[in-house]
């Protein structure tokens, strides 16, 4: 994997940028997966918002804080690693079978013999756009999930949006936003490096490509959680 | 899978290597691109050492050689036009004009045209194997590596494709190296025939001296195109 990483980065600034691909793939993660993301994310941030209020009212009688603590939960956890989770699935599956068919039926090999790396012809374009693509993502995210919130919690807990506001604002710093964003960029990366890894060391056969894509959801979904956990404990160092 | 096995193939030859699956016929032609590392042993390309070669260092071996792979291995996502143009965009500097004319002078190489703008899902296989040939040839490579290059297609087009070897191999005065089970096409264009067993040479010569063979593995080969 070590390898495969320094070449891909090492190919984010050698030539030739391939800028077609690289927007094709951008198409690919971000708009073809945000109506998949923000469906399921607003679904999270309503189970979150009356989960916290049903909580926190058997725990202190009183759920005035579960807007800002909702709110902050989002930005900080919830709209990044689900938003990194359906990626996962959506476009890391995706790649690591797209990849892992070229493989078996020796496009890889093709492509070297017409000279170009496939490191830099497959792996590279995918990374940047998932890379920006995760970001994007998890910016929208976000906004849908404060967006949905601010709706269950007017229409359920009688909280109005100007309630919402002032009690987010109350907990949620500027940061949060910006290491959400980062959060979102560093889970875009995972996602096409182990799709990849997986799919150009995928064996011959319908089964080799089930393999790949399996194991390629399986390790980015650990490592996103991984990540998450150690990205959160560095920034809690940062506040 | 290769071991203590020795082939020199002279500039202009068509060689035929035949043997049973699994023998390591395409780990032979693998290994001579750098596609696969031997273990042990060397590789001489127009008198270089090439075994021990970088993917940077295999470039210009690459732009000498082009190699028709068992599959077509054209690439999903662009047509038939963009497949063929493919190499040439990334190995010489030409304006598209100059592209087009040679992507169309491959094609009818491979008598193929009107197809520039499909996708290989639109043609059938035979087509994707001799656009395969055709992107193979467009960048006029001095030695031509073709995996079983008529597996998976019916007796029409493999004759086909066996007659475009040869007539390609002759036109353009391009080293060939054929990776087949069929003896019949080799007994009919081959200059050589090496045959492989269990990752060795047991046979090799020219098609007359390959009918005299008394070992049994060319027999059986024998028999089949007698058979047949």
């Amino acid at each position: 994997m070590m390898p495969l990483i320094v070449e891909t980065l090492a190919g984010v600034f050698t030539p030739p940028f391939r800028r077609k691909e690289f927007f094709q793939q951008l198409y690919f993660v971000g708009n073809k997966s945000l109506f998949i993301i923000v469906f399921c994310v607003s679904f999270a941030a309503v189970v979150t918002i009356l989960e916290s209020s049903f909580h926190m009212k058997l725990v202190i009688q009183n759920d005035s804080m579960v807007p800002g603590f909702a709110a902050l939960l989002i930005l900080r956890e919830l709209g990044a690693v689900v938003t990194a989770l359906l990626l996962t699935s959506r476009v890391g599956a995706g790649y690591a079978s797209e990849v892992g068919s070229m493989k078996i039926t020796e496009q890889v090999d093709a492509l070297k013999m017409l000279g170009i790396d496939p490191i830099n012809f497959l792996v590279v374009p995918r990374f940047l756009a998932c890379v920006l693509g995760g970001m994007m993502l998890t910016i929208i995210a976000n906004m849908t999930c404060i967006l949905s919130a601010m709706a269950v919690s007017q229409s359920v807990l009688g909280y109005t949006p100007a309630m919402f506001m002032t009690s987010m604002h109350r907990f949620v710093q500027f940061q949060d936003i910006i290491f959400a964003t980062i959060k979102g960029g560093c889970f875009g990366a995972v996602i096409p490096l182990v799709a990849c890894y997986y799919g150009l060391r995928c064996e011959s056969g319908a089964e080799g490509v089930g393999r790949a894509t399996t194991n390629t959801v399986v390790v980015a979904s650990i490592a996103i959680i991984v990540i998450d956990f150690i990205l959160s404990y560095t920034f809690s160092y940062l506040y | 899978m290769l071991s203590g096995l020795s082939l020199k193939i002279h500039e202009g030859e068509i060689v035929f290597i035949l043997g049973t699956s699994g023998t390591g016929k395409s780990v032979l032609l693998k290994n001579l691109v750098g596609l696969l590392t031997p273990d042990e042993g060397e590789i001489w390309i127009d008198g270089v050492e090439v075994a021990r070669f970088s993917e940077e260092e295999y470039l210009p071996i690459r732009k000498k050689c082009g190699m028709v792979f068992q599959h077509p291995a054209l690439f999903d996502s662009l047509t038939i036009y963009e497949n063929v143009a493919f190499g040439l965009r990334r190995h010489y500097q030409l304006d598209e004009d100059s592209i087009r004319e040679k992507v169309d002078k491959a094609l009818r190489l491979v008598h193929l045209h009107g197809i520039e703008s499909k996708r290989p899902a639109q043609i059938s296989y035979g087509m994707q194997k001799r656009v395969s040939l055709a992107r193979t040839v467009a960048l006029e490579p001095r030695i031509l590596l073709f995996d079983e290059p008529t597996t998976g297609l019916d007796p029409v087009t493999t004759t086909a494709v066996n007659q475009l070897i040869q007539d390609l191999s002759r036109e353009l005065k391009t080293t060939s190296i054929v990776v087949s089970h069929d003896m019949n096409c080799a007994l009919t264009i081959a200059d050589r025939i090496v045959v492989l067993d269990k990752g060795q040479i047991v046979e090799q010569g020219s098609p007359a001296e390959l009918k005299r063979s008394t070992h049994p593995l060319v027999k059986d080969f024998l028999a089949e195109v007698l058979e047949a």
